[in-house]
């Protein structure tokens, strides 16, 4: 099982959720993918994607200064 | 998933950056996108026009393009489009596919969702 960061702070709607969709290319069932993002509305699109793509969202939490730190189970 | 299809109008950043950021998001979902560019978009589609585009407060379009195209997106221009702007396939990207519209017809009849820009 992989654990995984992937930054994409300073990165603007839709794109944290672009850049998960590509890595979850070479991620497997099991592994973790850790993601730290400040765009406003990457709480509701990181919970929206994992729904719909049939991943766990474990938790998103924000941190302060507008960070958010999310950690999905695939 | 489903499929998504955009259509874009123009080579304005009204025409290309709605479309962009949905089917961004609809592939990044697991949705199949086809983005078809109508003749007055054609300018977009010259080599290096749409990695250069930029937006305030708008995403990194090259970023965006690329994510689209890794995730299997497909961009097709209308074939009437070539005349129009006296260019021929080789004046454009090469990523696009050039097609008539009654291909783009066929290729989207399952489309559950089609945006206009």
């Amino acid at each position: 099982m992989a654990s995984i960061v992937l930054d994409a702070l300073g990165l603007k709607c839709p794109q944290p959720i672009l850049k998960i969709a590509i890595k979850a290319k070479e991620l497997q069932p099991g592994d973790m993918l850790e993601v730290l993002a400040d765009c406003p509305s990457f709480p509701v699109d990181i919970k929206a994607w994992c729904e719909r793509t049939g991943k766990t969202l474990l938790f998103c939490a924000t941190e302060g200064d507008g960070k958010h730190k999310a950690q999905v189970q695939f | 998933m489903g499929k998504v299809a955009f259509i874009c109008n123009g080579s304005a950043n009204s025409n290309i950056y709605p479309a962009f950021v949905l089917a961004s998001s609809a592939i990044a979902s697991g949705d199949d996108v086809i983005i078809f560019f109508t003749p007055a978009a054609v300018p977009a589609l010259k080599p290096g026009f749409l990695e250069s585009m930029t937006g305030k407060g708008m995403p990194d379009m090259k970023d965006l393009l690329e994510g689209v195209m890794v995730l299997g997106g497909r961009m097709m221009l209308c074939e009437l489009g070539l005349e129009a702007h006296d260019v021929t396939a080789s004046d454009l990207r090469d990523d696009i596919t050039i097609g008539g519209a009654t291909t783009f017809m066929a290729e989207i009849q399952d489309a559950k969702t089609t945006f206009s820009f």
